[in-house]
């Protein structure tokens, strides 16, 4: 996590920090565009603005000599989608959290590859607004998977920047899903019908990419970013997608935990 | 590490020849919206096979028949003819398509049938002191005998408005319950309604619902009950007034209060529409709303084409010229027995 202290920091990544564990927190407001395809409400797809919120932390643990690192990220979105023909609206909202284990690498000097498994949970719906007995698909599941990422610092005219890639990958999981041509009203009187499906890359392939670049402002550390996240899924004879491209940008703020074991003579300075 | 990339890509690639899922939909042309019409009804509407029993259509048979008519260069009013024309083939008043200038519908469950109810008669007994609980209007008739008429399901009443109107009709001899004219609205409703004649759990029906694009691809059925009100229950005979513009959740109301012990179905038979409507839309916005999951009697027949009272009783031109209603003044007599 060398590349997210801060600059004036960084002079100082070689000096021992025992029992500390640095922690990093970003939040990150984004605007972006929606695709909605669920033919649950509609066979068409339903495109439109969206706004999204992520906030995410990042710890470095004791773990393998301090080579784990834990990331937790909470995000969402609520879009406002129209068909094609601009008569018809789907509303859209989502919460995930997830949690990952990343194992760190340092590769040609200043690139850090970290990879790990990640568990992740998302609860949402989407409404369409002229629907009869379905108007609505609620949207829940868990699923765990890979996640990739690659963390490069780098200085422009002495100013350091920051740059991140992070892939994730669902690769197992569940996630609830009307039957076919089940009602929720049916739901409602308890009938159940294979209503928490299995899912795999083949019946739920998703993906979720997310770029971003650190860089200081007037003593503090800002984050731009990219998030591309596309959730898919095809079970109980029902398509469903929702792609989101955000552009998202917010702050950065670092925390060093510190444990004493004695009364310390000198602050100590991240 | 090199093992790691290696998986990744393994991993990628089989996202990629996954695929993307996206839209099957085409573009927005007149042959394109008839055929996405023809496969939503095909693949997603619940009574096919018992429509083709009941002599409508075949509707693969209905595309050889309209798909001829359909081509790029008709208008939007053509087209809409068209597909409305195809749908009235199913026979379904559920059955609707909706564009911005018009909705296309089948109403000959009840157009084609004498009304059997006459507001300016229902005036003459409800006066213009009755009273009104949510979507109920209620009031004692001269001989003792409680009248509510209940016009619209998607009119709300609450266990509170019940509570109320069970309490000021306690002592009537009687209850007329008049639902005619009452083409649906919430499930919830009637059976919030139906719970206040039943004083234990009684199987009123089965519903099941689609699992496939095959026309019978369908769930096992499963059972419905109504559950006994925790209010005040009505514990005396009860009429339940019926005509053709019963229909929807007017008809699984209906459904529901036939299997209650003290309740009697009078008048006309309802008009069906037993099948729970899903909606729909075409590559051009109009929407279409069709029957998805099926209902059924607690014998597992089909109530699609509507329920046989108990009791026929028709208005005749004499009561009506002297302002009875003589669905009603029957509806007295026999509560008076």
């Amino acid at each position: 996590m060398l590349c997210l202290i801060p600059p004036h920091a960084q002079a100082r990544q070689d000096m021992p920090l025992p029992e500390s564990r640095h922690t990093t927190h970003a939040t990150l407001f984004g605007i972006g565009r929606s695709s909605i395809y669920e033919t649950y409400l509609s066979p068409s797809t339903y495109t439109g603005p969206h706004l999204s919120f992520l906030h995410e932390t990042l710890r470095k643990t004791h773990w393998k000599g301090g080579r784990v690192t834990t990331q937790g990220v909470f995000d969402g979105f609520f879009s406002y989608a129209s068909n094609r023909a601009g008569n018809s609206n789907e509303m859209a909202g989502m919460l995930n959290y997830t949690h990952g284990w990343h194992y760190n690498w340092t590769v040609a000097g200043k690139l850090r590859l970290m990879a790990g498994a990640e568990a992740h949970a998302a609860l949402g719906a989407i409404y369409h607004n002229r629907n009869s007995n379905n108007p609505v698909q609620a949207k829940a599941g868990i699923d765990i998977g890979a996640t990739f990422m690659a963390i490069y610092p780098f200085h422009i005219k002495k100013v350091p920047f920051t740059a991140r890639y992070q892939a994730s990958l669902p690769l197992l999981g569940g996630m609830f899903s009307p039957q076919y041509g089940q009602s929720y009203y049916e739901m409602s009187l308890g009938n159940y019908d294979h209503n928490i499906c299995f899912t795999h890359p083949g019946n739920a392939p998703s993906m979720r990419h997310f770029l971003t670049l650190d860089f200081p402002v007037a003593g503090l550390t800002f984050r731009a970013g990219y998030l591309c996240d596309i959730r898919q899924s095809r079970v109980n004879g029902l398509q469903s997608h929702i792609w989101n491209h955000s552009f998202m940008i917010g702050y950065v703020k670092h925390f060093s935990f510190v444990k004493r074991k004695e009364p310390q003579h000198r602050p100590f300075i991240l | 590490m090199k093992n790691f990339l290696l998986h990744s890509c393994i991993l990628l690639s089989l996202l990629a020849w996954t695929g993307c899922i996206r839209e099957e939909v085409p573009d927005d042309t007149p042959v394109n919206n008839f055929e996405t019409l023809w496969r939503i009804i095909d693949t997603r509407y619940c009574f096919h096979d018992y429509k083709e029993q009941e002599g409508c259509l075949p509707w693969n048979d209905a595309y050889a028949k309209y798909r001829p008519r359909v081509h790029d260069g008709m208008t939007p009013a053509q087209l809409f003819e068209v597909l409305c024309d195809m749908l009235s083939e199913l026979r379904d008043g559920h059955v609707n398509l909706y564009s911005a200038s018009d909705v296309g519908r089948y109403w000959s469950w009840h157009e084609d049938y004498p009304a059997n109810f006459s507001d300016s008669l229902q005036r003459a007994y409800l006066g213009t002191d009755y009273r009104i609980a949510g979507g109920l209007y209620y009031k004692i008739l001269d001989d003792n005998i409680g009248y509510v008429y209940y016009g619209s399901f998607s009119s709300g009443i609450g266990e509170g408005n019940l509570d109320e109107v069970m309490h000021y009709l306690r002592l009537c001899d009687g209850l007329i319950m008049d639902v005619r004219d009452n083409s649906g609205g919430t499930l919830t409703y009637a059976e919030r309604l139906a719970a206040r004649f039943t004083n234990e759990k009684r199987l009123v029906g089965y519903i099941a619902h689609k699992t496939g694009t095959g026309h019978n691809d369908f769930s096992t059925p499963e059972a419905e009950y109504l559950e006994p009100s925790n209010g005040i229950r009505w514990q005396k005979k009860t009429v339940v007034l019926t005509n053709r513009s019963c229909y929807s959740a007017t008809n699984t109301f209906v459904r529901d209060m036939r299997e209650c012990p003290l309740v009697t179905v009078m008048g006309d038979r309802t008009g069906g529409g037993s099948g729970l409507p899903f909606s729909s839309e075409l590559p051009n916005g109009w929407s279409v709303r069709f029957s998805a999951c099926p209902m059924y009697d607690a014998n597992m027949q089909q109530i699609e084409f509507g329920i046989e009272p108990d009791i026929h009783v028709s208005l005749t031109s004499e009561d009506t010229s002297r302002g009875k209603d003589t669905m009603i003044e029957t509806a007295r007599d026999f509560l008076k027995r």
